[in-house]
Parts: C-alpha cells; sequence; structure tokens
C-alpha cells in the first residue's frame, strides 16, 4: 500500500504573547520571530502512518511511506527527519503565493502530486491547522480526487484482505470502518500519536539524500485539468479580543474562601438551573 | 534494634499530629524518587525502597523535634521542597525513611527593601516571592528554569543557579542568612549582615548540602532594583563553539557583567532556534542595570564579537521570543511526561564547569564519546549558560529512545554511562562534575575524585554534623 502523508509546518502559536496578536496589514500576524513545529494533527497523521507501516512489515504487507509538504526549505530539516523515520519519499513544493488562508490552492497542488505519481492508495492529512484554521484542506482534496473521505480519524490499521480499518470520532462515541482505498482520511484528536523521535545514526545515514523538491507551477502544468483559481480570496484579518472576568476572593482560609464562593455565587447559579 | 514502620509513623504522629503526616501508597511511591527515575515512575515502576512517611512540617520546632527523633532512632530523613530535584537527591533509598517536606512552610517573612534583602521561609515558592518583589520593584536576580515550581529551601540546600548570574551571581551570592536544624535538634542562625571575617564563612556549610548535613527553614537574600525598561538582548548565529567560548571568555575577561551569556551548539540549538539558525551556534547577551550600564554593556559587546566575522547578528525579536518562554512550569512538565510515555523518547542533562583553557576540549571529547558510545541516542549537544572571570559551565543535554529494555533498566543502560563519560571527562581535564543541579545520588560515587585530597575537609562535615548518618543517605556522601 502506498501512503501520502501531507503536513505542514506552522508556527508555534503559544509562543505568541497578547501584545504580538496584532493583525499586519490586515492580512497577517507576524509569527516570523517564533520557533516552529509540526502542526498538531499533522503531527498525529504522520505518525499513525508510521503505526500502519510498521505492523505491517511484520505481517508481510509492504507499506510505503510518503511525505509531502508546501512550504519552503525551512521544512527540510522536518522532511530528512522524516525519512529518519522510515518516510521513503519526503516532497517538497515550493510555491511563492500565500497559501495561510487557501485551503483550496492548497487542495489544488495535493491532488496535482497526487495525480501526477499516480500510484498512492491512502492520503492522510491533519483535519486543521492552527494557521487559517479553515478545516477544508482534507476535504477539498477528496473532492477534487473524487475519493471518499473520512473526518476526525483516531486510528487506522491494516486489514488482511487489503482493506484499512479506520476509527474516527462520530457524535456519541467512536466508529469503526473497514473501506476499500483509494481513500482520504483526515486526523483529528487521536490519542497516542505524538511522533517518533529520529535516532542520529538514523538522520546520518539519510544527511545526503536530497530532499527532492518540485516547483507549483510545473506540478500544476501535470495536472492541467484542476481548477484555475482559487474560490475565495482573504481580503481582511481581525483580532477579536476575549475577555473574561475575573476577581480574587478574600477570606483567613482556604474553608471560608469555599463558603464565600458558594453563597456569593455558586448557590443562586445552581438554583437558577 | 530498628523502629518499624508502624512504630515510626506512630512517632511522627506523637511530635506532628496526624494532619501533618501522609502515608498513602500513591504519595509514598511519588516521594521516593525524583526527576532522575521519571522513567520509571512514569511506567508505574518503583525501584526504591518507599519512605514510611511524608511529613508535612510547620515550623522550626517542628523540624527540630523530628529531626532529634530521627537521631536517635537512626531513621533515614530526606529534605524536600519543590520536588524539583534532577540528580536523584530526593530518592528514599534506606527503607522506612522519612520525607520531610517544607512545603508548608511558605511564608514571605519580610522584605527590606531599605537594606536590600528578602526573607522567606523555606518553602516560598521562588516565583512568589519573584513576584511580590516585581509589584514593588525589586528581583532576587535567581531565575533558574524551575523558577515557577521550585522554592527557596531546595534552591538553597543544591547551590542553584539561574538564568541572569553572569551579572547576580548564583544562589551562594544572594544567600546573606540563613536557619537551619541539625540532626540533633540544634537550631541555627547565622544573622544577616554584608560581609563577615570572623573565621570561616559558615554559610558554605549549609548552601549546597543537599540534606545531607541539615534541615534549612528560613533563608535571606539579596534583592536588586528591576529595571526590565533597560534590558538589551543580542543575539547571534556563529559556526564554532569554539570561537563562541574565545568571546564568552572575553567579555567576561575585560570585566563586562551582562546578565545573561549563553552559547548554544547547533544539536542543542536545533530545538529553539533552527527557524532562524539552521545549524549553526547561537550566541545570546543581555545586559541589564541602570541605563548606563546596561547601554556601555551591550555596546562593550558588540565591539568584542564585531572582532569575530563568523558571528551574524539576528534580529532581538527572535531572541526575546525564545527568552520568554524559557522556564518550565507545571503544564511543560505535564507535557514531557506525557511525550516520554508515548515516544520512549526521554531526555536528560549533565551540567559540568571547567576553566577556559579546559573547556572545550572537554565539549569536543563527551560530544564524541556520546555519539560513538550510547546506543539509541537521538540527540546530544550542549550551552554553556553561566560565565566567570576563570571559566564557564556546560550544560549537556542528551535525549534518547528507550529500546529493549524494561523501564527499570533504561538508568543502566543508557543514562547512568551516558552520565559517566561526562563525569569522568570532566574530571580528568581538571574541571568540576557538578555545576549546579547537585550531586544528588547519582555522581556519589565519583565524589572522592571530585574533591582530590580535599575530600578530607567534607567528609569531617559529616562525621561533625551528622555523625549518626541520619540525613539524606548516599546523597553527596556514599551510603554507610
Amino acid at each position: 500500500m502506498n501512503v501520502l502523508v501531507c503536513f505542514k509546518v506552522v508556527p508555534d502559536l503559544d509562543q505568541l504573547s497578547g501584545s504580538d496578536w496584532v493583525v499586519d496589514g490586515c492580512s497577517r500576524v507576524e509569527t516570523r520571530f517564533i520557533k516552529k513545529m509540526i502542526n498538531p494533527y499533522d503531527e498525529s497523521a504522520l505518525e499513525l502512518a508510521l503505526k500502519l507501516a510498521n505492523p505491517a512489515k511484520v505481517s508481510g504487507i509492504t507499506t510505503n511511506l510518503s511525505a509531502l509538504t508546501i512550504a519552503d526549505s525551512g521544512a527540510n530539516l522536518t522532511l530528512k527527519n522524516l525519512r529518519a523515520l522510515g518516510y521513503q519519499q519526503a516532497v517538497r513544493i515550493e510555491s511563492d503565493a500565500e497559501l495561510d488562508f487557501a485551503p483550496q490552492e492548497i487542495a489544488i497542488l495535493i491532488a496535482a502530486y497526487i495525480r501526477n505519481a499516480n500510484d498512492f492508495d491512502l492520503i492522510i492529512i491533519g483535519q486543521q491547522s492552527g494557521v487559517g484554521d479553515n478545516a477544508k484542506t482534507p476535504l477539498l482534496t477528496a473532492e477534487l480526487m473524487q475519493w471518499p473521505c473520512i473526518t476526525q480519524v483516531t486510528a487506522i490499521e491494516n486489514d488482511p484482505a487489503g482493506n484499512v480499518k479506520v476509527t474516527s470520532l462520530a457524535d456519541e462515541g467512536t466508529v469503526t470502518r473497514v473501506i476499500k482505498p483509494p481513500c482520504v482520511l483526515a486526523v483529528g484528536n487521536a490519542p497516542f500519536s505524538t511522533l517518533r523521535v529520529p535516532t542520529l545514526k538514523a538522520i546520518k545515514e539519510q544527511a545526503a539524500v536530497p530532499i527532492k523538491t518540485i516547483r507549483s507551477t510545473e506540478i500544476r502544468k501535470a495536472a492541467p485539468n484542476l481548477p484555475d483559481s482559487p474560490d475565495a480570496e482573504l481580503l481582511k484579518l481581525e483580532v477579536v479580543h476575549r475577555k473574561r472576568k475575573s476577581m480574587i476572593i478574600n477570606g483567613a482560609n482556604a474553608p471560608e474562601k469555599a463558603k464565600i464562593l458558594y453563597h456569593s455565587y455558586l448557590k443562586g447559579w445552581l438554583a437558577d438551573l | 534494634m530498628s523502629l518499624t514502620r508502624e512504630q515510626i509513623i506512630s512517632a511522627l504522629i506523637k511530635i506532628v499530629g496526624t494532619d501533618q503526616v501522609v502515608t498513602e501508597e500513591e504519595v509514598l511511591k511519588e516521594s521516593s524518587v525524583d526527576r532522575f527515575r521519571r522513567f520509571e515512575e512514569l511506567h508505574g515502576v518503583y525501584t526504591q525502597p518507599l519512605p514510611a512517611a511524608v511529613v508535612y512540617v510547620r515550623n522550626t520546632k517542628d523540624v527540630s523535634a523530628l529531626l532529634k527523633l530521627a537521631n536517635e532512632q537512626g531513621i533515614n530523613i530526606v529534605p524536600r521542597t519543590g520536588h524539583t530535584a534532577t540528580e536523584g537527591g530526593l530518592e528514599t533509598v534506606v527503607k522506612n525513611s522519612v520525607v520531610l517536606d517544607g512545603s508548608a512552610m511558605d511564608k514571605i517573612i519580610k522584605i527590606d527593601p531599605y537594606n536590600m534583602q528578602a526573607t522567606c521561609q523555606c518553602g516560598t515558592p521562588l516565583q512568589a516571592l519573584e513576584d511580590r518583589l516585581r509589584e514593588i520593584g525589586y528581583t532576587t536576580g535567581h531565575s533558574p528554569q524551575s523558577k515557577p515550581l521550585a522554592q527557596l529551601g531546595g534552591l538553597v540546600a543544591t547551590r542553584s543557579i539561574g538564568q541572569f548570574s553572569t551579572l547576580y551571581g548564583g544562589i551562594e551570592d544572594m544567600v546573606v542568612g540563613l536557619e537551619a536544624v541539625f540532626p540533633n535538634g540544634e537550631i541555627t542562625r547565622i544573622k544577616n549582615v554584608p560581609r563577615r571575617a570572623a573565621g570561616p564563612d559558615i554559610r558554605h556549610v549549609i548552601i549546597g548540602s543537599e540534606g545531607a548535613l541539615c534541615y534549612i527553614t528560613e533563608v535571606t537574600v539579596k534583592i536588586f532594583k528591576y529595571l526590565p525598561e533597560n534590558n538589551i538582548l543580542l543575539g547571534y548565529t556563529l559556526e564554532k563553539m569554539k570561537t563562541g567560548f574565545e568571546i564568552l571568555r572575553e567579555v567576561m575577561a575585560e570585566g563586562y557583567k551582562p546578565s545573561v551569556a549563553r552559547l548554544y551548539d547547533p544539536e542543542d540549538g536545533a530545538y529553539h532556534f533552527s527557524h532562524f539558525a539552521d545549524n549553526k551556534c547561537v550566541l545570546i547577551f543581555m545586559a541589564e542595570g541602570p541605563k548606563g550600564i546596561a547601554d556601555a554593556t551591550a555596546q562593550a559587546i558588540e565591539v568584542i564579537v564585531a572582532k569575530h566575522p563568523e558571528c551574524v547578528k539576528v534580529d532581538t525579536r527572535y531572541i526575546k521570543s525564545w527568552f520568554d518562554h524559557l522556564n518550565w512550569d507545571a503544564t511543560d512538565v505535564a507535557k514531557e511526561r506525557a511525550e516520554i510515555v508515548e515516544t520512549k523518547n526521554i531526555g536528560n542533562t549533565t551540567e559540568i564547569s571547567a576553566n577556559w583553557d579546559k573547556i572545550n576540549q572537554i565539549y569536543e571529547t563527551c560530544i564524541e564519546r556520546i555519539r560513538n558510545e550510547i546506543p539509541d541516542m537521538t540527540l546530544v549537544g550542549g550551552h554553556s549558560s553561566h560565565s566567570y572571570i576563570n571559566g564557564t559551565n556546560l550544560y549537556f543535554v542528551h535525549y534518547y529512545n528507550v529500546v529493549d529494555c524494561k523501564p527499570e533498566e533504561e538508568i543502566s543502560k543508557y543514562h547512568w554511562p551516558l552520565k559517566k563519560i561526562i563525569v569522568e571527562e570532566t574530571i580528568k581535564a581538571g574541571g568540576s562534575m557538578c555545576h549546579h543541579h547537585g550531586v544528588g545520588k547519582h555522581r556519589t560515587p565519583w565524589i572522592k575524585d571530585e574533591y582530590g585530597s580535599s575530600y578530607y575537609i567534607l567528609e569531617t562535615l559529616k562525621k561533625a554534623f551528622d555523625p549518626e548518618g541520619i540525613m539524606n543517605q548516599g546523597t553527596i556522601y556514599p551510603r554507610r
């Protein structure tokens, strides 16, 4: 089975302080100066694919893993680490376009890459990212490929018949489906999916292997039947200020403070419920 | 004949009452280890003998009575406050030890801006003291990475150091006076004066004693004017650690005192700086204090760095972002624990110091040996974060995947051999095997090599102050 995992490296927004949330020229928040990380949902997707591949090797089913990102050369370190973890292919698409809020453009590039390669059975993508936060990319990719898409995926296993067993969150619990590829899986809050860490030895072995880089224009040329332009344009960003009201309860000790909390606040609210 | 666990608990309750004595198994398990054994702990494996109880002391008299009991009955005492130790100093290696937890003694007794000092009980969180001081325009000048969690007693007991040490010094430069209780119950106070020449400086019997000689109950530290508006951050990328050490040396030798002077190698720096310094070393300074001094310090550093063409200045906003997220709070610790369980990847640190002429050699030898000799390494690197006129420290950072071994074998397979390389290479080169985490229990095997002929002095302190050997057995001093 050939699996493609799409990921992106994003700024770690937890590193931004309140005063850093300034919309610059109405189209972006300055994040150049904060450290980067793999988008957490994509990190889960990358790890779920490794979990899928490793037992498959044991059972004799070969699973080939490819990782794809649309980014500048800053993502090369992550791509090299993924190779060291067992991804056979690590590919970077370079684009000059501003893609933070362009899910359709991203989906078009992913779909173009898939069509061009023409041998992927399974596409795994994090369901959303903190930057842009549109949660559309996996769905749009599936639509462009005319493949089914399962969202909120939390686990993926091989099925002996060559199918894939996919567990996903539903309104009232989890659903497990056995599906026949090809399909797109959008990974949600998957437990135990922190990406493993490559050893120095494995990194060294992969150090000389160049990262495959493709220009976005080339990849689009190779798949001419996809839409030419995005369906939406970002016009403006606004900072939404959310404030919480708080107060300090003064009392001699914890029991006294608890009493004040109950009688002055909670009792009335509870009565209204 | 030694007391049974039940007899010990009963004797403890008689002194402090039931509320202060905790005997729940989960608490005892957590209290049998510190961060050194967190891989075992995270997998629910506890290899150390469980303590008989954890006692939350409320005042100095409690401590005195409890130590007296322990001294008479031969009960091993493990003093503790913030529980952030990293070198096994809080491990209960003796069956039916008693952990004396001072975290309930958390009062800030007095802030004295006129005499520029503050007095606190041992369980005062450093963050609480720092927050109170900053409200009125002062600072302790002490900022270890554990600041959100660590408490004054433990910080003094381990000779802690903070990120601004190059200006303010380590905790030993900040402590002006102390109250401590010795195993026979003797309560001693060292008064708070600017200096003294009345014999040896006995503060240093207590500072760094790691609970192996006495129990620290109260601490008075210096305070400083807090002038963050004058802070100037400087950051550079460079190719070689050797160049970085040379620059640090020149800054110190020329007499400048930046509060922060740090040099990261590319491996250690990758986690923080790869978005602007891929595969490069990073050199960071912060000048602070009165405006004239901060400006002059920053200017002088820029002149010194400019002599080294391989240094490229980076936008200060990169450094500020890193600096604002340097400390570890409870959330970071919880996140780290979850990641260790999921990935079986664990990181630790080993900190040493040496003179300028030896530091680069120690750095290169240790990194090379660890890469070649320790299996499953995922990161080995280091940084210098505390510099002095005659040398600097090195903070080795080492991560590995725990592969094909039980949780209880992680230390013997990876952590201990790794530490052995760093400690032995450092001592061989004439450096010190501990810069600021203390000896704990896992560097005790090399304590005689560390001290050489001066071990006589260290050994005599133990004989004099803890003749029954009831204080934190195995810490600093080999177990009897």
